[in-house]
């Protein structure tokens, strides 16, 4: 990552991926209030529909990129010594590159099931 | 009226303390007028104060908890005990008076001057008044430090974070017609912590007695680099 891209992208894709969550996060209650799978093989043909499981994709996409900008803010806001700094920086971001890897091998799996 | 005063004189005490007060209070005073009358009571005490109608910007200090300016917070609009101390986060010389030169620093760092690049005109470079309009909210500043120091992102990143006053003066100058460093000024803003350590906390409009709204300024900046960016 260039200097450049450290301040104003990840400021951009912080607002950016908090629209998306917020329109998602409406869609998703409107789906489960007034339409709400009865039984596992529905939820599982509701994930099927292609819109739905990019947009499920996406969606777990930008939650993890906001929650990456947000808990590197408060690093670098509160964490001050450098060691301690980079070693949570690592290990935040491989928990969530797993949690990617683990939401989309749940999606893709229910998808194609 | 009683007052509970910071004290600290590092030549003689240990630590700091809270120091009670008891000022009469006439009608219209001001917050100025009470100091003054604990420095008569105890003439050690010491505080920074000039113009005593809120044009200089010496007389900051935290009130009850926010920063103002000593010489236009009126006394009858304050909670008694009154709990005057030092602006937060900066190092206390003595009493009230704190070492404000990190928040002159980040003043300096972002070029608080017109830098006209072409050859200087033989008359002065004439400003349209909607351009002049642009200024407004922006160069009212009297550099008190009243917001700076109650932005808690400068209280974690004096050194690094630019703090609202001098992003305030960085968007007055990003704003004059006049001014052909734009890209040089958004360039030297860049990066996590000079801008980007703003999360619209606010305290600095809350707190700023010119009523000027530094975190708009932020917002603006931050506008002006996106279109600059895409």
């Amino acid at each position: 990552m260039s200097r450049r891209a450290t301040g104003l992208r990840a400021w951009f894709l912080q607002r950016a991926t908090a629209i998306y969550l917020l329109l998602f996060i409406v869609f998703l209650l409107q789906q489960m209030i007034l339409n709400p799978p009865q039984d596992f093989a529905a939820w599982q043909g509701w994930v099927a529909q292609p819109l739905v499981g990019l947009g499920l994709i996406l969606f777990f996409a930008s939650l993890l990129v906001h929650a990456w900008v947000g808990f590197r803010d408060v690093l670098i806001d509160y964490v001050h010594p450098t060691a301690i700094r980079v070693t949570l920086l690592t290990l935040a971001g491989f928990i969530l590159i797993g949690c990617g890897f683990w939401v989309l091998k749940i999606i893709i799996t229910a998808a194609t099931a | 009226m009683k007052f509970s005063v910071y004290r600290y004189n590092p030549e003689s005490d240990s630590e700091p303390y809270m120091q009670a007060f008891e000022v009469e209070q006439r009608q219209g005073m001001m917050l100025r007028d009470a100091l003054l009358a604990i420095q008569a009571q105890d003439e050690s005490f010491t505080f920074r104060h000039s113009c005593g109608e809120g044009v200089c910007g010496s007389d900051g200090v935290n009130v009850n908890g926010s920063n103002k300016l000593a010489c236009i917070t009126a006394l009858a609009d304050l909670k008694e005990p009154v709990e005057v101390r030092p602006f937060p986060g900066r190092p206390v010389i003595r009493d009230l008076v704190v070492d404000m030169s990190q928040f002159y620093a980040q003043f300096k760092q972002v070029d608080p001057w017109l830098i006209h690049k072409d050859p200087m005109p033989e008359q002065e470079i004439l400003q349209s008044p909607e351009e002049r309009d642009q200024l407004d909210g922006l160069y009212e500043c009297i550099m008190c430090g009243c917001c700076s120091t109650s932005c808690p992102s400068f209280w974690w990143n004096p050194d690094k974070f630019l703090g609202p006053q001098a992003l305030l003066t960085a968007c007055r100058f990003l704003a004059d017609s006049r001014d052909q460093a734009k890209e040089e000024r958004l360039d030297k803003l860049e990066g996590p912590y000079k801008l980007f350590r703003c999360h619209t906390i606010m305290n600095c409009v809350e707190s700023c007695p010119k009523d000027l709204n530094p975190t708009k300024a932020i917002g603006h900046i931050k506008a002006i680099m996106l279109k600059d960016a895409i």
